[in-house]
């Protein structure tokens, strides 16, 4: 098994395709940073300054007597123009650097919008506002910076917070590049099966070796990415790896970057050897890289083109492939609200890894081969 | 070469990887037309209880508003600005109840312009437009509104003064054609760009399994490299007909439309719309993504022989496809030359109507430099592919 693993490594290390897999992650981190570094420094102002004119945009909504001072005003109405003084104190706040009256308005505006929600009528203004999840996010990570004392913070070029969008943008991405990146993982082996079947191993054994050293050259990226946000340090600083971010992982919680980015790289690797094997497992039925690559990807969008799979099948591991929108908490803002939990999606995502790996040593043992 | 060509498009028609492509592109369509057309919902839609809320609010406002020396300043902008705009409400109402689409479409230009005027010049943090625009978390949202805004108006003016049949599933762009424009204002184009992709992909590296028979061949590389780029084009523009089905159940549930009906078009340079008819809209879009399939294809097919990985040649394409996400950011136009960079040109639909030239503030994002860049991009890669194939050296297999 080992010399068939560095026999793999021998025949990768003149891969192409890792190559240019390489130079993808790089540009990946080169061009998010120079992204991050067009958009505006001061992101928290202009949000707040669109989060006042979406607020007196749901004003314009109502009719007169909703405003009327006799009592028999529209209490929806009340909570909208409570919302919007706080929005413009939190605008103020940032513009004159008062934190913490930052944070003390904040923790107002996320009350007052939380009874908002119970309001009748909310329908009519809710596209308007942020969702109940995002408002929740928001009144846990204001309550937990009031409470450890720690100081709102605009830097998104240093390295922790850089780090932390990185990773918050692979979220999205790092199913499809892995599955991209794998999908013709065995193709090469079908074009020579004279010279695998003078391999004197069984071909589960030789897809395992396959498989791990695939695993090996996924490691280097992550490795990659953090080595290419280096550079950085030196321009912009370290950053607070401390920060807080909020989450929902099955509770609302408060967490640090470092440890999101623990979170992020357990659900990346989970993911890598998920999609590997799933890769292997197409390519023997279908035998085409890009029929599989298909495949995974329709697997990968069904959720979202049929938001109704979500709650009804809560098991399949393809709900959690968007780790950052699971960290979001999206899917509870769906018509039909599940709370996917993440250690749930590790553990499907762990059990469909043995179901996968017991299907290889299973079906994939020698003799099967010569079907392929 | 017609028998080579042969040859090639018989292979790529019986490719499995082909056949998917197009099978999920029906599958979309037929997803599109039966799931999402229907669930449209546009903002500026023809919507008589809400012409009718806002006109007898103000009306009522209107009677009963008495106008001396201290009366606010707001109050008093409001009964200036509100007898016309309710003029034009009114007209609207009284056309929808009479059935007149023709004069609807007048009375809603007039009121699109005077509404624009007030809320944009007039009205900055008073007045607003649809309040649709203002969702939470666009930091755009005023532009949007006043980009909609004219649009519409030019939209609804164009609807008065052509002779086309109007119907309320005109004004609010659900016909087949309509469909389609928008459509090209959003994410077709690159679903026409990215299927183009993966058909060029393999097109030269699917040789490498049997090179012995390749070689045997009596042409040259440089001639069967331009016949495969053919036959990829072909393919590509073959990608119509599976669209085409999703057209066609849009166009039995809401009508196809009119090749007449007019297009806004804008122009930063005036800061105005101009209208074009559909047939021309469509027919400069299809332009456009012919020349983004010439040079997607000729690109790849540099790749392929360069680098020979046919993952290689999936990122290569898929850079050029999606490289504007990384410097976009609204209004960079103004300072940075991007006409330049063919990645600018990915929104053709947008690019055509003047949308990206909007979004930004160039004046160059126009037709004429896409096809410019585009041709130049062809030329500059098709030149290189001559030159390396051409090498006494250079072997393809």
């Amino acid at each position: 098994m080992w010399k068939l693993l560095k026999n793999d490594l021998i025949i990768e290390r003149s891969n192409k395709k890792n190559i240019i897999a390489i130079l993808v992650v790089a540009l990946f981190v080169f061009g998010l940073f120079s992204y991050e570094k067009l958009e505006n420094s001061q992101k928290l102002i202009d949000e707040k300054g669109s989060e006042s004119q979406s607020l007196s945009a749901a004003l314009t909504k109502f009719q007169p007597p909703d405003a009327m001072d006799d009592g028999t005003g529209n209490e929806l109405y009340y909570n909208l123009l409570q919302q919007k003084q706080y929005v413009v104190n939190q605008s103020m706040a940032l513009k004159i650097d008062r934190p913490q009256l930052y944070l003390d308005t904040g923790l107002k505006l996320v009350e007052v919008r939380a009874s908002a929600f119970e309001l009748e009528d909310y329908e009519k203004v809710a596209t308007n506002l942020p969702t109940k999840t995002e408002n929740h996010l928001d009144a846990i990570l204001y309550q937990f910076m009031d409470k450890a004392g720690i100081v709102v913070s605009q830097d998104s070029l240093s390295f922790f917070p850089f780090l932390l969008s990185v990773f918050m943008m692979l979220g999205s991405f790092w199913f499809i590049f892995i599955s991209i990146f794998s999908s013709g993982i065995l193709i090469e082996e079908f074009r020579h099966i004279s010279l695998i079947k003078g391999y004197p191993v069984s071909f589960d054994k030789y897809v395992l070796a396959k498989s791990t050293s695939a695993m090996l050259i996924v490691l280097i990226f992550i490795a990659e990415i953090f080595a290419c946000s280096l550079p950085f340090i030196y321009f912009y600083g370290v950053g607070d790896a401390n920060y807080p971010v909020a989450i929902f992982d099955g509770s609302y919680k408060v967490i640090t970057i470092l440890e999101y980015i623990g979170i992020a790289l357990i659900y990346m690797i989970f993911i890598a050897i998920f999609t590997i094997l799933l890769s292997v497992i197409l390519n023997v039925l279908l035998k085409n890289m890009y029929l599989t690559l298909f495949v995974q990807l329709l697997l990968f969008i069904a959720p979202s083109l049929f938001p109704a799979l979500v709650s009804l099948v809560p098991f399949n591991p393809f709900n959690y492939m968007n780790f950052t929108n699971l960290l979001n908490g999206q899917s509870l803002d769906l018509a039909k609200p599940v709370g996917l939990e993440l250690v749930h999606g590790l553990i499907y995502i762990g059990i469909s890894i043995i179901l996968m790996l017991a299907a290889v040593k299973l079906f994939f043992t020698t003799g099967k081969l010569k079907k392929v | 070469m017609r028998a080579y060509f042969k040859f090639e498009f018989i292979q790529f028609m019986f490719n499995k990887k082909n056949i998917a492509v197009y099978v999920i592109l029906l599958f979309f369509a037929c997803f599109y037309a039966l799931k999402i057309a229907p669930a449209y919902d546009p903002i500026e839609k023809v919507d008589r209880e809400e012409i009718e809320a806002r006109f007898l609010t103000r009306e009522d406002f209107l009677n009963n508003v008495v106008l001396d020396e201290n009366t606010y300043p707001l109050t008093r902008f409001a009964a200036a600005i509100y007898p016309e705009w309710n003029e034009y409400d009114k007209q609207r109402l009284d056309a929808l109840a009479a059935g007149d689409m023709k004069k609807y479409a007048e009375a809603t230009f007039n009121w699109y312009v005077y509404s624009d005027n007030m809320i944009f010049r007039n009205g900055k943090d008073i007045l607003y437009y649809n309040s649709r625009y203002y969702t939470a978390g666009n930091l755009y949202a005023t532009e949007d509104g006043h980009y909609a805004y004219m649009y519409s108006a030019s939209r609804f003016d164009g609807y008065a003064k052509g002779d086309s049949n109007l119907s309320i599933n005109v004004f609010e762009e659900r016909t087949a054609l309509q469909t389609l424009q928008r459509l090209l204002h959003s994410y077709l184009p690159l679903i026409l760009l990215i299927s183009c992709i993966l058909f060029a992909a393999d097109i030269v590296l699917k040789d490498k399994k049997n090179p012995s028979l390749i070689k045997g061949f009596p042409i040259s590389v440089w001639r069967s490299l331009l016949v495969k780029g053919g036959v990829a084009l072909t393919g590509s523009i073959l990608t119509v007909i599976p669209l085409a089905v999703g057209f066609v159940i849009i166009a039995i549930r809401n009508g196809i439309g009119d090749l007449n009906l007019p297009v806004p078009v804008f122009s930063y340079k005036t800061k105005a719309f101009t209208t074009i008819s559909m047939g021309e809209y469509l027919f400069q879009n299809a332009l456009l993504i012919l020349f983004w399939f010439f040079m997607l294809i000729s690109l790849l097919l540099l790749v392929s022989i360069i680098v020979k990985n046919e993952f290689a040649n999936l990122v290569a394409g898929c850079v050029v496809v999606f490289a504007e996400y990384y410097y976009y950011v609204r209004g960079l136009g103004y300072v940075k030359d991007i006409h330049w960079y063919p990645s600018s040109y990915v929104q053709v639909g947008q690019i055509i109507a003047g949308y990206r030239e909007y979004l930004n503030n160039s004046v160059a994002l126009t037709l004429k430099n896409g096809l410019l860049v585009m041709a130049v991009c062809t030329v500059i890669c098709l030149l290189l592919t001559f030159i390396i194939s051409n090498h006494r050296r250079y072997k393809l297999l």
